[in-house]
């Protein structure tokens, strides 16, 4: 087997290993669930708190719970699997000013941007 | 009649007359020769070959690496710049290390947009590294976590 077939064998167990534990378990109630180590450290929450409880709402097909949980998480996703999409095409010229426009260096800093402000709004606004 | 040859800083191609000339990728910062010419002269300083430039655009990029005037290759894409993976880093395991792959990313985009490929080859490695790092950390820190998890319900038990 190719060293690609393996990580994607690998991938797709812990993709549907993922998908049963968080649609059966709720991390709020469940004891099992990792902490975010920054959040237990500062006090302070951060991008990604929230996910896990997210995913878990996602797997159950609750959207609005989950976006209350962690927004910035459930925006991200169709852009994610956009990204995955183009990176996986032929390199048409198409492809490549799609690419451009929406996954290079102003769009980058677009992100980081929101990551940022996503970080420090969640924290002052309750 | 002249024969010219030209180069695109690693090969050289000819002998040509002017007419040939006329289908090639010449542009004014092209080095080019004849029998007679002492040093390889930019095609720019030739007067008798001015006429070639008139059709043909003037260079996309002043980076570093465009030795060769030409266009910057249309039909390739730039180095994996680890994008995708950054943001489910930063969004699922480790912070710091999903943010600085998300700087290098944006790092190979504007290298390489600017001509400068080995650059942005070299932020595509850190891009990776960046990537690879919180990778590691969180399996190690999930593996640990289910070890303690485990422990701690058999040391319970007891």
């Amino acid at each position: 087997m190719t060293k690609k077939g393996f990580l994607i064998l690998i991938g797709a167990f812990i993709l549907i290993a993922g998908l049963i534990i968080f649609r059966n378990f709720n991390p709020y109630e469940s004891k099992f669930f990792i902490q975010c180590p920054f959040l237990k450290i500062t006090g302070l929450k951060c991008p990604g708190c929230g996910s896990q409880r997210a995913l878990h709402y996602l797997a159950n097909f609750e959207l609005i719970k989950a976006f209350k949980e962690n927004c910035i998480l459930v925006c991200s996703i169709p852009y994610i699997i956009g990204g995955v999409v183009l990176e996986l095409k032929q390199p048409t010229k198409e492809v490549l000013s799609t690419r451009k426009l929406l996954y290079s260096t102003n769009a980058i800093y677009v992100i980081l941007v929101i990551i940022i402000a996503f970080w420090i709004l969640r924290n002052v606004i309750h | 009649m002249k024969k010219y040859f030209y180069s695109d800083g690693v090969d050289k191609f000819g002998p040509y007359t002017i007419d040939e000339l006329h289908g090639k990728m010449i542009t004014k910062d092209t080095k080019v020769w004849y029998e007679g010419l002492g040093e390889w002269q930019t095609a720019g300083s030739l007067p008798e070959l001015n006429d070639l430039f008139r059709a043909s655009p003037p260079p996309i990029s002043t980076g570093a690496s465009s030795s060769y005037g030409g266009p910057l290759d249309q039909q390739h894409r730039p180095p994996k710049n680890w994008l995708v993976e950054s943001i489910l880093s930063t969004l699922f395991c480790c912070l710091p290390f999903g943010i600085a792959g998300i700087v290098n990313a944006a790092k190979v985009e504007s290298r390489y947009y600017a001509g400068d490929i080995e650059g942005a080859n070299r932020a595509a490695a850190d891009a990776k590294k960046w990537t690879m790092i919180s990778f590691w950390i969180g399996f190690a820190f999930i593996a640990l976590y289910i070890v303690f998890i485990i422990f701690a319900a058999v040391a319970g038990d007891l």
